[in-house]
Order: structure tokens, then C-alpha cells, then sequence
């Protein structure tokens, strides 16, 4: 009975740490309290223009401005990640955001890093988050948390769940938002052409899904509407984050001719190896422009701030309506970060044209006439596509080069 | 030269080692004297390689003193022993096979920034001095074992061992590479060093050595021979002992029966892939005890595992008690009747991490079943049936079958395997490394086998045993069954000459 | 100038393993306090928060049990390999084939009734864990192959063939096209136990107490052990040792694979790639701090699976990840580090003698 004996001492042990640092206080400071982004909710207003279903926007709204409501500084919202803030993309981006909420709105913000999808540790966090440290705002920002939300929202229903890049949603306390990447995409489409000298692009994409192809897509778009020979490349690496893999598919597609890379990745990898090969590099996630600054042209930003200042506000004041959130250009909670100094300056004035267009609703980056690879007409000449469609969008269009199966 | 030799090398003094079950050196003396090459014979387990263990460090002597260069000392490491000069060449090589000869060579001892040009000129320059050709900048792996070994000594030398431990040096060499290294060795005593040379090979010690000492059972037999005043057959003698006091008397004689085990014309390849055992035949007799003599290594092992079922065999036929046993597995030949005490008791007759129970029931746990379980009583009180019956001392027959002493696995794993009744007892150096007490008690119950009209093949590297307990005897030397002995008439000079090849039958 | 040599002990001092173990794990706590005050947490708030969140309530309690289960049966999966001295690597590809097996049932029997389905998940879970160590196990019994490599390769081609699922076949079409598979149906969900445990908790200790009593008792584990403790002596007890490789290593991933079928009815809402979550790699460590005894090993799986929640839970107090992992390793480490120096001692030796065959050069292969 060794055994039970050593497991029975191991035991002891915990409960003599356990017994000398009696219950856990309501002590929740945490490492949120880092300085936060400067306030940047000056750009919510925007947002309450955009969706039906985002009602609450309007009662923030008019909450705006210098003074923190009650409602709000009460809120303690939590925040779980899929990755590190440290990887400069996704995760940093969404970290970003939580700052910048949390500097707009005096509420308490929290967060966990690394949680796995597919594993009962989401829950778990979240749990932890509601029962010891009092959150009523949960955010999950990877599309695998999409079940544990769903279920975890009925089983609290006082706490909010806002789910980050999924589609489902309950009709009391269970959202979900996500960013037209798109319309940002298509700029850098334009950017990526005019700086090409050959015309081939390459795209180092992560999963054949939607999102992606989508962004594939409204990029290639958009580089044919600077060059109409322009080709896209595809290269799949089956992973958000593996610098080496991203790396290595960068390299191939520099070895098969392209002269910019653009990417839906995660890390940084294919900048630093479009840069050793003397090419240009369209990046995503944030302005990743210090960590290759020779190739980098341009990037398709993600600015959460807005979007969580205005999601903790609606908590505070009770105003919170679940439904879907898709945002643009017009919200701000996506951006094109600034061109590179040798894009054209024609082309560059093009691009701000467009996203004024874009912002004012006169100009759609699908509008048709869109062809897919094989020439088959997909949006006729004059329609844009709806959201439907684009949420489910499996093909890719014409001058891209791979497969969208993956 | 002789002015150097003047002084001991190495002083060894009732030096005493002991393992678990086993007394390795009881009470061992060696003097190395400067500038000498100095044997160190004895048969397996005599504790040569425990002694050099002692010397090089990796041992701490329970008792007894070591003198190097005239200065007491306390190994507790190899370290230390290098560091006081000693260094040790073992079987095994040490070395990384995918560095060069040069980085093997400095490994552990090289300067903190390594020039790899530099490194490599000064070992080539050492290789030189000693006529060790060996290019620096080979990777190992691509050596020949004698190579290799001139690494190994490089190595010592690069550490500046004044006395360099040879462990049976030239058991991986081929002839011509041993006489090479006789030169080498030569060359360094003449500088001064002294090497100690562990062998059995006795034509390699006459050739190569100044002096001789023997071991056998732990003890010291004979120290410093003068290797030019002595015959090789008195160095056989010695290895093998004389009239013992610890051998019984001879049992009267028995009748002999109808043949229990026929081997005719069986060969078989040894662990290097050599052809080890050559055209066998030997014939054992209900009721009889055949003895097979020999300097080890010269094919009992394979003798015995090619009965046993453990090592292929690639021609011949082995008949066991009627049955054609060749090329079956082993169970089969324990169903036809064969006991077996391996030579290595622990790991292959016994499993040393089991309890004394489980290696009990190794032969019979298949008849101690209850449906797919093993019937626990049952199967303890055959363990403590075999315990009392065969007066094995042990605590708790649920301890470690390691904890039990040398004396106490042989009476178990012999008890095991004689309560199956069988046809032929196959004993494999089975009072080797035993206290007087065990080795009569052991031999004495191979005779009741004999007695009860059971055959019994016996391998010993005792002499006085085999002599007394054999009612035929053979000797093995180069892998062959040679000459058949009337054991109560053969001298032992006759059967020393056979197995250190001194009858012209080999080389 | 001195140098510290590990010195294998002759003897393992009685009554030391366990005071070992806890004296590892003191000096982890301690060494961890002071990584905790270095970056401005209190640490008795944070290991409080650790035990509570996984001793100290029910819900805790239950977190950590669950989570247990694949620990344990991975760590049992290695165990009974390493009885014989063989490393099954693979339990992480070995558990992914057991959920995939038991996914494709709830396929299948998205009507059946709920003890039904989830039984016959549990069992094709276990097939295809033992299907997926089929392949090393017949290259280690009939050409020698080390299975460490093999099994370790075949983790990849899970994760692979999961991924062509999910991305095909398998993909849920109410997703919009996300690569996801549907949702399992509620029949297929495992019962409670108490808290949030799952009826998992009970499967995983009637398998390792049968496995400890086939081990330990059965004709078939005594052979194991016997080709365990010496390759020959079980060549001279007429065991066939290519029978005995082959069989380990299949029963190895059927335990596996059934850690993985329950790890799907469990926890998990629909077969995901990243459902291995480790537990494979986890299991070796457990099987080792287990000294490889089927018995030992739930008390050694709890004890880690303590560590892991209590670990993710004292990040939702503001301690960084990287201090949360640095801690469970240190808590790892400390137990694992008193294991080895249960069988070693240290020793200082003097550096000016350098050591040419000797001690430090254990770990250089030789020639």
C-alpha cells in the first residue's frame, strides 16, 4: 500500500498549502491592468449604423464620451484566446482590443491564453472566469469555442457570450461577431498589383474555409482590377500558426514566381522570408510592417477596440441584443494599414477612393460581374452578392491558381 | 629498462569485492612492476575483470589496498584512477561513433578552444610516437575494431596513463592485428609505462608478456611468473586449479543406459556471426555424466543453447530422448525431457526483476492455471515445495529472486528444473562462482540424477570438478569436441595441454 | 574544482520513493512561490486557487477526474508497453483513432438508443485504437522495427486523416463550410457521475484494474513480465516474444483507443482534430512517475490532472501563461527529478581529472 500512501502524502501536502491561505478573497486584480491603447472609441458612433440586429450600438452610441458609465466600469468582461498576444497577429490584434476596451470604458477586463479547442479547458476557464472572479461578459475569439458557448450561455444565462468568427447565437444572452476582411482585403489586392512586376501573386492561406477563400478571393479581385492579368497563387499549410510551414509556403511560391506575398496566417514568417528573397509582402492581423519593412506593402488590419468598447458598454446598461455582427470598413473594426511609399500614387488614390465607396455603400467588392476559375459567370453583372452567400462562399474566381478544396 | 623497473607500478593487496550472491575478489594481490607487460590470467569469473575494475576505479574495493607509484590511494571514480595515471581499455569500446578519431581521442579532455587543425596534429603526432596509424580526421564509425582500439589507447595516452589496462585486447583482432599490437605495447613499456594484459589466450601472454599472474575463484593463485621460465600447460594448470578441497569424492560408478541425447555433425554460428560450434557429435547415456572442458569461449556456450533450443543450429541432427529435436523450439525439448542450467542464471534461467515465486513457476506456470488466471496458492506452495525440498534459504518467497544469495539461485533454478523428472540435465558451469557449501550440494544432486539413471551433460571450466564428477570427459577448444578423456586416468598436464591447444589439433 | 556525477545507488533506500516524491514536489512549490513573488502574485492566493479549483469543491473535483481519464489510460496504454520494455509513442495518434472510431459510430447510430450507442462507441473506439498500433506492432514482432519511430509517425497520419475528414466526408453542412463535423447526437453523451464527472471516471478505473490483475495475475501478464525483466529467460521458458510484442502493443492501443472514444462521449461535442489535446505524450510521463504499475497510475493521473486545472485556472487570476506552464513543469519536474535521484545519488568529483570511460560518459553510445 505504498502507493496509496504516497498519493495520500501528495495530497497532504496541497491541503497543507490549501490550509494556510484560507478561501480566495474577491481579490480580482489581474494582469489586465496593464496600460491600456489609447480611447478609441471615438470611432464607435460609426458602428450604429451598420447591422439590424445590432441594436444595442445605438444605446451605446449615445453613451459615448469622456465620462465612464457606472454601467460599464461595473462590467468585468473575459477574454479567451486561442493563441498568445505575443504571436503579433490574431491573438495581438483581439489583446489590442481588450486594452483599448478597457481604457474606454473603466470596466475590469481579464483574459487566459493558449486554450485548445475541442477540449473540456474552455469551459473550464470560462467557469472560473464567472464563478470566482465575477465576469458577466465572456469573449471567445477562435471558432472551435462555438459549442462550449452555446451550451455554457444557457447554463448562465446573466452572463453574456460574444463568440469571435462564428454563426450561431441564442436569442437572450449568446452573439456573434466577426469583420467584413474582405473590403480591406480587396484594397490590398490593388496595393499587392501595382507594386508586381510579373503579375504573380502568391497567397499563403491557412484552411480552404470560407473566411479564407473569401479574403482569397476579394483580393484577387482587387489585383485584377489593377492589372487584369494578375494571377493568385494559392498555398495551403493547414495550420493558423506554424512559422516554419508559413515560411516554407512562402518560399515555394517565391521559388514558382511570385513577387508578393500576401497570407492569411497568423505569424510572420512569410514577410521575413519574402524579405530575404528580395519580394514584397502583403501581411494580416496588424501592421506588421517593422518585422519585414523592405517587403512590406500593405496590410488588412483588424481593430477590435470599438467593437468590445462598444459590446461591454451594452452589457453595462443592459442593452445587449444577441444576433450576428458583421462589421466593415464603416465600423472601423477592420482597416487597411498604410501602403508602402513606391505604391503609385494614382493607384494609392484609387485605393481611397474605393474605401470611401466602400465606407458610403456605393461600392461592393463582389459586385458583379464575377467569374470562377473555370469562367462560369457566379454574381451577374450589377448584383452583389448577400451575406448568405458570402458566409458560404467555396469557390474560387477567376486568376486564382489552386484548388478551393484545399 | 631494468633500472626502471626497479619500483612497482601497481601494488594490489587483499583486495576484496563482493556483489550480491557472488565473492568476485576475495583477497587478490597484483604487482605491476615499471616498464613491464604483465599478465593478468584467470577463466571467466575468476574476478580478473572485477580486479581491473578495482584498479581503473569504477570499483571501490570492500577491502584491501591499492599503491600506485608508491602512493596509497582511494579511487572513488575513473576519474581519479586517470588522474594517478591509470588508464583502462575495456571490451566494450567508448567511443562516439559519429566523431572523428581526433575528437574521440581529446573527448573529456581537451583544451577549452578546440582547433580542430591543431588537435588533430597533435594526436597524429601521438599515433606516431607509438606506431598507432590511425588518421585523425576519420569518423569512427568507418574503423575496423582493431582501429577502433588503437583509438581507445590513443585516448589513455592522450590522458597520459603511465600503467594502460588491456581488457582481452586482442579478442576482437584478427592475428596479424595482435601481433601488431604486441609491438605497440612493447614500445610503450620500453618507454616506461606498464601494461597490464588480460587474457587467456596463453600463446599471446608467452609471446608478449614479462610477467604472470593468475587468478582463480577471486584469489591470487600465482603472482608475477616469469613468463619466459614457465610452460604454457603449468599456466593452463594453474587457470584451472589443482586438486581442489572443494570437490567431492568420487561417486561409485553407475550402469549405463540406452543414448538420451545424439548429436551428430551440428554446427552453429556464435553472437558475432562466426561459425562457433563445428561438426559436433557427442553422444550422452542414460545414467552417465559426459563432461566437457575447456578455456571459455571456445563453443560450450553455443554447445549448450543449440541443445537447449536457445541458438540455431545450421546443419546437423540433435536427437533428445528419441525425439528429433533440431530446429524446434525450446519447448519442445523440455517436453521431451531436458533440464537446463543455463551459465548465465540470472537473465536467462532466472528473471532478475521477479519474485522468487515467478521464476519457481517459470518451467510449470502453464499447468498452474485457473482459467486465464495463475492460481496464486498454488502456485506458492510449488515454490515452497521446491524451497524446502532443495534447502533454499530465503525470506519471502514474494522478495526479488535478486536478493537471494549465488548459492540459494543455483538451488532454486536447479530445483525447478530437476522437479520435472527429466531425461537429460544439461548443467552449464553450475557450481561457478559458489561457496564450497553450494558447489557440493549442487554436485551432489547432479549425481543423484545420474544415479537415478538420468543423463547429464556437464560444461565446467573446473577441472578438478569434471575430473571427479565426469564418467567421460571431452575438451572444446576452437569451437570442436577434441580428444575423449578417461577421466580416472587422463593427468591433468594431458587435458591442460588439449585446451591451451598445445597438441598442434588447431592454429 | 568540483563537479556533480550522478552515481547509480546500489540499493534504493527503503520507505524513499514516497518521501522523494513529496519532497520533489515541496521544493517545486517553493521554487514556484518564489517565481509567483518575482512576478507580483501572492502565492498563496494563487496555489489557494489551484486547489480549489481542483480538490477543493465538487466541480473541481470533477474537472480534475475528467480530465484524469485520458491521462490515465494513455499512461496505462504506455505502462503496459513498458512492462516489456517497449515505448508505445503513439498513444496520441492512438486516442485520435479511438475518438475517429467512435465518431463514425454516432454517425451510424445517430438512432439508436443512448446505452447502446455510446457501448458500441466505447468498443469501436478501442478497435480502431488497436487497429491504429496494428501496423508497429507487426513491424516490431516480425522485422524488428523500433516502434518508437513508428509508433510516433503514425500520431501525424492522424491528425491527417481527421483533417481529410473534416475538410470532406465528414464535413458538417450546416457549418457553411467551416471544416467542422456535426454536432454528436445527445444520445451519444456519457452519463454523469457526480459534478461535471463524467461516468468515464468509472470505465477508465475498471480497465485498470483489470489490466492490473491481468498484469499481475493472469498466465499472460506473468509471461509479459517475464519477457520484461530479461528477453532470454522468456526464450528459455518457450515464450514466444514476437507473440508477446505483437500483443502488448495492440492491447497498448486499445487502451488508448478507448481513452480517446471516451474523451469523445465525455467532453467533447464533435470530433475535433485537437482532441488528443497531448494526453498522449502526457501518458508517458505518467506511466513514468507510475514506475510503469497499472496500480499506481490513477493516483499519479489525478495528481497530474490536478496540476493541469489547477494550472489553466490560476491564469483566469491574471498569472501569465508562461508563469502557469513554468509552474506545472517545475511541479512535473520536482517529482520526476526525486524519481531519478531515488536510484542515483550525487557525487562531486574533481574537474582536473578528466574522464575518459567512466561515469559522464554513460549517455555516449558505444562502439
Amino acid at each position: 500500500m505504498t502507493k496509496l500512501r504516497r498519493l495520500l502524502l501528495l495530497l497532504a501536502v496541497f491541503a497543507m498549502i490549501a490550509a494556510g491561505c484560507g478561501s480566495d478573497g474577491g481579490d480580482s486584480d489581474s494582469a489586465s491592468t496593464d496600460d491600456g491603447a489609447t480611447d478609441e472609441s471615438a470611432e464607435d458612433d460609426a458602428m450604429a449604423e451598420d447591422d439590424d440586429a445590432m441594436a444595442e450600438d445605438d444605446a451605446m452610441a449615445e453613451d459615448d464620451g469622456e465620462g465612464h458609465s457606472g454601467g460599464a466600469a461595473d462590467v468585468i468582461a473575459a477574454f479567451i484566446y486561442i493563441g498568445p498576444p505575443g504571436d503579433a497577429g490574431w491573438t495581438f490584434a483581439h489583446d489590442e482590443g481588450r486594452k483599448a476596451a478597457e481604457a474606454a470604458t473603466g470596466a475590469t477586463t481579464l483574459f487566459i491564453e493558449n486554450v485548445p479547442e475541442g477540449t473540456e479547458d474552455f469551459a473550464n476557464a470560462a467557469r472560473d472566469f464567472i464563478e470566482n472572479e465575477g465576469a458577466n461578459l465572456i469573449v471567445g475569439t477562435s471558432f472551435g469555442y462555438m459549442d462550449d458557448m452555446e451550451t455554457l450561455a444557457g447554463e448562465y444565462p446573466d452572463v453574456v457570450f460574444e463568440h469571435i468568427s462564428g454563426f450561431k447565437s441564442n436569442d437572450s444572452n449568446f452573439g456573434n461577431t466577426f469583420g467584413r476582411m474582405y473590403e480591406p482585403r480587396y484594397l490590398s489586392g490593388m496595393a499587392a498589383a501595382s507594386v508586381s512586376e510579373t503579375g504573380q501573386l502568391g497567397y499563403v492561406a491557412a484552411f480552404p474555409i470560407p473566411e479564407v477563400i473569401r479574403g482569397i478571393n476579394a483580393f484577387t479581385l482587387g489585383a485584377r482590377a489593377v492589372n487584369p492579368d494578375a494571377t493568385v497563387e494559392v498555398n495551403w499549410t493547414a495550420t493558423w500558426f506554424d512559422p516554419p510551414v508559413e515560411g516554407n509556403s512562402a518560399q515555394a511560391l517565391i521559388d514558382a514566381g511570385a513577387d508578393v506575398i500576401a497570407m492569411h496566417q497568423d505569424s510572420t514568417a512569410a514577410g521575413e522570408v519574402a524579405e530575404a528573397a528580395g519580394v514584397r509582402w502583403v501581411s494580416y492581423n496588424s501592421d506588421m510592417s517593422a518585422f519585414a519593412p523592405e517587403a512590406f506593402v500593405t496590410a488588412p488590419v483588424w481593430d477590435w477596440g470599438p467593437r468590445y468598447t462598444a459590446l461591454i458598454e451594452a452589457v453595462g446598461d443592459g442593452s445587449y441584443t444577441p444576433g450576428g455582427y458583421w462589421g466593415g470598413l464603416s465600423d472601423g473594426v477592420v482597416d487597411l494599414a498604410p501602403l508602402a511609399d513606391d505604391v503609385p500614387a494614382d493607384v494609392a488614390g484609387q485605393i481611397d477612393d474605393l474605401k470611401g465607396q466602400i465606407v458610403d455603400g456605393s461600392f461592393h467588392p463582389f459586385a458583379g460581374p464575377v467569374n470562377d476559375q473555370d469562367g462560369n459567370e457566379v454574381i451577374a453583372d450589377g448584383e452583389t452578392p448577400d451575406d448568405g452567400s458570402l458566409l458560404g462562399m467555396d469557390y474560387f474566381v477567376e486568376g486564382v491558381i489552386g484548388s478551393a478544396a484545399g | 629498462m631494468p633500472d626502471a623497473a626497479s619500483e612497482d607500478a601497481v601494488l594490489l593487496r587483499g583486495i576484496w569485492k563482493r556483489f550480491p550472491g557472488v565473492v568476485a575478489n576475495a583477497g587478490a594481490n597484483l604487482r605491476v612492476r615499471r616498464g613491464t607487460i604483465h599478465a593478468v590470467l584467470g577463466e571467466n569469473g575468476a574476478g580478473k575483470s572485477t580486479l581491473m575494475n578495482v584498479l581503473s576505479g569504477v570499483y571501490r574495493p570492500d577491502e584491501g589496498d591499492l599503491v600506485i607509484d608508491g602512493r596509497a590511494r582511494r579511487f572513488s571514480s575513473p576519474a581519479d584512477a586517470i588522474a594517478a595515471g591509470v588508464g583502462m581499455v575495456h571490451q566494450e569500446f567508448r567511443l562516439v561513433p559519429t566523431f572523428t578519431v581526433a575528437e574521440n581521442v581529446v573527448l573529456g579532455a581537451s583544451p577549452l578552444r578546440i582547433d580542430k587543425r591543431d588537435i588533430s596534429a597533435r594526436v597524429d603526432a601521438l599515433a606516431d610516437q607509438y606506431g598507432l596509424a590511425a588518421d585523425p580526421t576519420r569518423p569512427v564509425w568507418q574503423l575496423s575494431m582493431g582501429e577502433r582500439q588503437r583509438v581507445e589507447i590513443l585516448k589513455a595516452l592522450w590522458r597520459d596513463a603511465r600503467v594502460l589496462i588491456l581488457d582481452e585486447p586482442t579478442a576482437v583482432l584478427t592475428p596479424a592485428e595482435a601481433d601488431e599490437l604486441g609491438g605497440i605495447i612493447r614500445r610503450m613499456a620500453d618507454e616506461g609505462r606498464s601494461v597490464i594484459f588480460i587474457s587467456h589466450k596463453l600463446d599471446e601472454v608467452k609471446a608478449f608478456c614479462d610477467e604472470a599472474t593468475v587468478l582463480r575463484g577471486g584469489k591470487t593463485v600465482a603472482e608475477s611468473l616469469d613468463v619466459r621460465e614457465i610452460e604454457p600447460t603449468r599456466m593452463a594448470e594453474l587457470m584451472v586449479g589443482d586438486a581442489g578441497a572443494s570437490v567431492a569424492e568420487r561417486p561409485a560408478p553407475h550402469p549405463v543406459g540406452k543414448p538420451v541425447l545424439e548429436l551428430r555433425g551440428v554446427n552453429a554460428l556464435g553472437s558475432r556471426g562466426l561459425p562457433a560450434l563445428i561438426d559436433a557429435d557427442l553422444t550422452v547415456n542414460e545414467g552417465e555424466i559426459v563432461g566437457i572442458a575447456g578455456v571459455s569461449g571456445n563453443g560450450q556456450r553455443e554447445l549448450a543453447d543449440v541443445v537447449a533450443g536457445l541458438t540455431p543450429t545450421t546443419s546437423g541432427s540433435i536427437v533428445l530422448a528419441g525425439v528429433d529435436v533440431a530446429g524446434r523450439p525450446p519447448r519442445v525439448r523440455f517436453k521431451a525431457g531436458l533440464a537446463y542450467i543455463p551459465e548465465d542464471r540470472l537473465g536467462v534461467g532466472l528473471a532478475p526483476a521477479l519474485s522468487v515465486v515467478d521464476n519457481a513457476i517459470l518451467r510449470s506456470y502453464r499447468a498452474h492455471r485457473r482459467g486465464p488466471l495463475l492460481a496464486v496458492e498454488r502456485c506458492k506452495r510449488f515454490c515452497e515445495g521446491l524451497v524446502e525440498k532443495f534447502g533454499v534459504k530465503v525470506g519471502n518467497v514474494d522478495d526479488r529472486i535478486g536478493s537471494l544469495s549465488g548459492g540459494n539461485l543455483q538451488r532454486l533454478l536447479l530445483g525447478r528444473e530437476l522437479s520435472g523428472e527429466p531425461r537429460l540435465v544439461l548443467a552449464a558451469q553450475p557450481t561457478r562462482g559458489l561457496d564450497v557449501q553450494g558447489v557440493r550440494a549442487i554436485q551432489q544432486l547432479l549425481v543423484d540424477q545420474r544415479d537415478a539413471d538420468t543423463g547429464v551433460l556437464l560444461i565446467s571450466e573446473d577441472l578438478d570438478e569434471l575430473l571427479t564428477l565426469a564418467d567421460r570427459l571431452f575438451v572444446m577448444s576452437e569451437g570442436r569436441l577434441l580428444a575423449e578423456f578417461d577421466p580416472t586416468t587422463a593427468t591433468r598436464a594431458e587435458i591442460g595441454a588439449a585446451m591451451a591447444g598445445a597438441d598442434g589439433a588447431m592454429r | 574544482m568540483k563537479r556533480p556525477v550522478l552515481v547509480r545507488r546500489d540499493r534504493v533506500l527503503p520507505g524513499s520513493q514516497a518521501f522523494a516524491f513529496v519532497a520533489g514536489l515541496v521544493v517545486a512549490l517553493l521554487f514556484g512561490a518564489i517565481l509567483l513573488i518575482a512576478s507580483g502574485h501572492d502565492p498563496i492566493e494563487v496555489y489557494g486557487r489551484m486547489w480549489s479549483s481542483s480538490f477543493g469543491s465538487t466541480n473541481g473535483l470533477g474537472r480534475t477526474f475528467n480530465r484524469a481519464v485520458p491521462l490515465a489510460l494513455a499512461g496505462l496504454a504506455v505502462a503496459i508497453a513498458g512492462t516489456m520494455g517497449l515505448w508505445n509513442i503513439g498513444a496520441e495518434g492512438q486516442i485520435l483513432a479511438g475518438a475517429l472510431g467512435a465518431a463514425w459510430v454516432a454517425r451510424i447510430g445517430e438512432t439508436w438508443s443512448s446505452p447502446a450507442l455510446i457501448t458500441a462507441m466505447l468498443v469501436a473506439g478501442t478497435i480502431a485504437g488497436l487497429v491504429w498500433a496494428l501496423g508497429p506492432a507487426l513491424a516490431k514482432a516480425g522485422l524488428g522495427v523500433n516502434e518508437i519511430i513508428t509508433t510516433l509517425m503514425l500520431n501525424e497520419v492522424a491528425v491527417r486523416v481527421v483533417r481529410y475528414l473534416l475538410n470532406g466526408a465528414w464535413k458538417d453542412p450546416a457549418s457553411l463550410n467551416f471544416p467542422v463535423a456535426p454536432k454528436l447526437p445527445e444520445a451519444a453523451r456519457l452519463p454523469g457521475l457526480f459534478g461535471r464527472a463524467h461516468l468515464g471516471v468509472v470505465i477508465a478505473l475498471v480497465v485498470i484494474a483489470l489490466v492490473a490483475v491481468v498484469v499481475n495475475r493472469s498466465a499472460w501478464g506473468y509471461e509479459l513480465r517475464i519477457a520484461g525483466s530479461s528477453g532470454p529467460a522468456a526464450a528459455y521458458a518457450g515464450i514466444s516474444l514476437k507473440r508477446k510484442i505483437l500483443t502488448v502493443l495492440l492491447v497498448s492501443g486499445a487502451i488508448a483507443g478507448l481513452g480517446g472514444a471516451i474523451e469523445l462521449t465525455g467532453n467533447a461535442e464533435r470530433i475535433t482534430e485537437g482532441i488528443s489535446n497531448g494526453y498522449g505524450f502526457a501518458g508517458i510521463i505518467v506511466a513514468a512517475l507510475a514506475l510503469m504499475r497499472p496500480w499506481a497510475i490513477p493516483a499519479v493521473a489525478v495528481v497530474f490532472g490536478a496540476v493541469q486545472v489547477g494550472g489553466s485556472s490560476i491564469q483566469t487570476l491574471g498569472v501569465p501563461a508562461s508563469v502557469a506552464d513554468i509552474l506545472q513543469a517545475l511541479i512535473l519536474a520536482g517529482a520526476l527529478i526525486a524519481g531519478v535521484l531515488m536510484a542515483y545519488r550525487v557525487r562531486w568529483v574533481s574537474t582536473r581529472a578528466q574522464d575518459p570511460s567512466g561515469d559522464g560518459l554513460e549517455a555516449v553510445a558505444g562502439v
